[in-house]
C-alpha cells in the first residue's frame, strides 16, 4: 500500500477514506480468490456440497462491489481527486468490475461440478484442474501486484496470460479430439469447454488489471498495446 | 459520406506544443523574468510563452509568486516601492519593460480584474464607458453600442439592459464582477487578466464567471490566478504551478491534473504535505 502514498495528506480523512476503500478491494480480492480455488476443487473432487456453497458466495462479492463502488462515487464528489489520487480511484473503479466478473466466472466453474461427471471424465477434469492451477496462480500474482501496487510485477504478471491462452488452445484441441472419438460424450464435454473458456476469460481480467496498476502507478494507458 | 478517425472525434480541440509555438500563436513570451521585492527574490528565471486565445491559470500556494507574476504582464508592479524586475515579457515581439513602451497604452492593451469586484460609484452605463471616455470617445451612438457589445460579452446585458443609468454599487457581488469585466473588455484589449476573480463570490456567481470565461477566450487571451485548484482545471487550457517564486510544472491542464510530471505538483493538487 506504501506505492499508493496515501497517508500523506493534510485531509486525515481523506486518507482514512482512502485506506478504507482500498482495504475492501483487497477483501474483495481475497474472496475472489477463494472463490476460484473452491470452484476448481469442486469440479476436480465432484463436490456438490462445495460447488453449492461457491454459487452461494458469490452475493457477497457482488455486495462489495456496489459498495466499493459507492465508496468510490463518494470520493469523487466530495473530494474531487486529482492526478495520483484520480487515477487511483479509476483503478479501484476498474478493478472491482473484473474482479466481479471472475466471482461469476468461477459460478460458471462450479455449475458444472452439479452436471454429473462420471469417473470416465477423469482424465479430461485433469487438464482442466491443470489450466486451472495456473489461472488461480495469475490471480494470486495480480491480487499481490495491486496490494503492493508494483509495476514491475505487474508487467510481469501480464505476459502469463499468452501462456494461458496457448494452453486453453491446446486443451480445446484435445477436446474436439474427444468429441470426434466419441460423440456421446459431447455433453459432458461441453461443459468442461465452458469451464475451460471461463478460465480463460478469467486470464483475461487479470491483464485487465495489471493494466490498471500500470496505469495507476505510470499514468499511462497500456490497454490494446504492449504495456512496456 | 464524411470519414472522421477516432483521434479527430476525440481530440476536439487542437493542442498547442507550449514548448514550441510559432509566434503567431504566441500571445506573450515571458523570458528569464526575475523579480526582486528590495532583497527579496519573489520570481525566479521564469520563462513561459502563453498562447493565444486560450485560457492560461496560474496555481500555487500562497506567497508562490502568481500574482506577482501576473501583475509583471501589465506592469501593476511598477507601483510598488523597491520592485526591481529583470528578463522579458513580450508582447507582439516587444518587450514591454523598454524604456520608451507607454505603459497606459500597454495596460489598454493587457485589461485586468482583480480579486474583490470594484467599480466606480458611477452608474453602470458610466462604468463600461469609462475607459472610452478616457481615450477621447464622447461619440453616444458609439459609446451605447460598446456598453450593450461589453455588456453581453460579460453574459450581463439581461439583467441590467432596463437600469444601465443607476449605480453600479446597487449591484449583486458577481453581477459587479462581470461589470468590471465588462468594463475591462469595452476597450478591447488584446489580453485579460483574472487576479482570483472569483474569490469574493458565491458558487453559483463563480459558476457564470467561469462560463464567462469559456466565452471570452473566443476573443481575448486570458489569464487567471486561482487558489481554487478545480476551477484551474475547469476553465483553464494549460496550467502553470509555481512554489516559492519557480514555475515548477507548466503544461496543458488535463495532463497536469490527471498526470503531472513534477512530484511537487503531485503533492499540491492532491493535497498532501510538501
Amino acid at each position: 500500500m506504501d506505492n499508493m502514498n496515501i497517508g500523506r495528506h493534510i485531509s486525515g480523512q481523506f486518507n482514512e477514506d482512502l485506506e478504507r476503500v482500498i482495504n475492501h478491494v483487497m477483501q474483495m480480492g481475497g474472496l475472489v480468490e477463494k472463490q476460484l480455488s473452491d470452484a476448481l476443487t469442486s469440479v476436480c473432487d465432484a463436490n456438490e456440497d462445495l460447488a453449492k456453497k461457491v454459487l452461494k458466495s458469490d452475493e457477497s462479492i457482488n455486495e462489495l462491489e456496489v459498495s466499493i463502488d459507492d465508496e468510490c462515487t463518494r470520493i469523487i464528489a466530495k473530494r474531487q481527486p486529482a492526478a495520483g489520487d484520480l487515477r487511483l480511484i479509476m483503478a479501484i473503479v476498474k478493478t472491482i468490475a473484473d474482479l466481479e466478473r471472475i466471482g461469476d466466472e468461477a459460478q460458471k466453474i462450479a455449475q458444472v461440478a452439479l452436471e454429473s461427471l462420471t469417473k470416465d471424465h477423469k482424465e479430461l477434469l485433469l487438464n482442466l484442474d491443470n489450466l486451472g492451477r495456473r489461472v488461480l496462480e495469475y490471480l494470486q500474482l495480480t491480487l499481490d501486484a495491486f496490494t503492493r501496487m508494483d509495476v514491475d510485477s505487474a508487467i510481469k504478471a501480464h505476459k502469463t496470460d499468452d501462456k494461458i491462452d496457448r494452453e486453453y488452445e491446446a486443451l480445446m484441441r484435445q477436446l474436439m479430439t474427444y468429441m470426434m472419438e466419441d460423440p456421446r460424450s459431447i455433453p459432458q464435454i461441453m461443459s468442461v469447454i465452458w469451464s475451460a473458456r471461463a478460465l480463460e476469460r478469467i486470464g483475461d481480467r487479470c491483464q485487465n488489471i495489471c493494466e490498471y496498476i500500470i496505469y495507476f502507478v505510470k499514468g499511462k494507458v497500456v490497454r490494446h498495446s504492449s504495456p512496456e | 459520406m464524411i470519414s472522421v478517425s477516432p483521434k479527430t472525434i476525440l481530440d476536439s480541440t487542437t493542442k498547442i506544443d507550449l514548448n514550441n509555438m510559432s509566434a503567431e500563436q504566441k500571445a506573450l513570451d515571458i523570458k528569464n523574468l526575475d523579480l526582486y521585492y528590495g532583497d527579496k527574490q519573489a520570481l525566479q528565471d521564469i520563462t513561459m510563452s502563453i498562447p493565444k486565445g486560450q485560457v492560461t491559470a496560474f496555481i500555487g500556494p500562497s506567497g508562490c509568486g502568481k500574482s506577482t507574476l501576473l501583475r509583471c504582464i501589465n506592469r501593476m508592479n511598477d507601483l510598488v516601492d523597491h520592485c526591481r524586475i529583470e528578463g522579458e515579457i513580450n508582447l507582439h515581439g516587444e518587450n514591454i519593460y523598454n524604456k520608451h513602451v507607454d505603459v497606459a497604452a500597454l495596460r489598454r492593451k493587457v485589461g485586468m480584474v482583480f480579486q474583490r469586484p470594484n467599480p466606480f460609484p458611477k452608474s453602470i452605463y458610466e462604468n463600461v464607458v469609462y475607459g472610452l471616455r478616457i481615450m477621447g470617445e464622447n461619440n453616444r451612438r458609439v459609446l451605447d453600442e460598446a456598453v450593450e457589445t461589453a455588456l453581453k460579452s460579460a453574459a450581463l446585458w439581461n439583467e441590467v439592459k432596463d437600469r444601465l443609468h443607476d449605480s453600479a454599487l446597487g449591484l449583486s457581488g458577481g453581477q459587479q464582477q462581470r461589470l468590471v469585466i465588462a468594463r475591462a473588455i469595452a476597450i478591447k484589449p488584446e489580453v485579460l487578466l483574472l487576479d482570483e476573480p472569483t474569490s469574493a463570490l458565491d458558487p453559483i456567481s463563480t459558476l457564470t464567471i467561469e462560463e464567462l470565461i469559456n466565452d471570452l477566450k473566443k476573443q481575448f487571451t486570458v489569464v487567471i490566478v486561482t487558489h481554487n485548484m478545480q476551477q484551474a482545471a475547469r476553465v483553464s487550457d494549460q496550467t502553470a504551478f509555481m512554489y516559492m517564486g519557480e514555475l515548477i510544472e507548466y503544461s496543458d491542464t488535463n495532463t497536469l491534473f490527471t498526470t503531472p510530471v513534477k512530484k511537487k505538483t503531485e503533492d499540491y493538487i492532491t493535497g498532501r504535505y510538501g
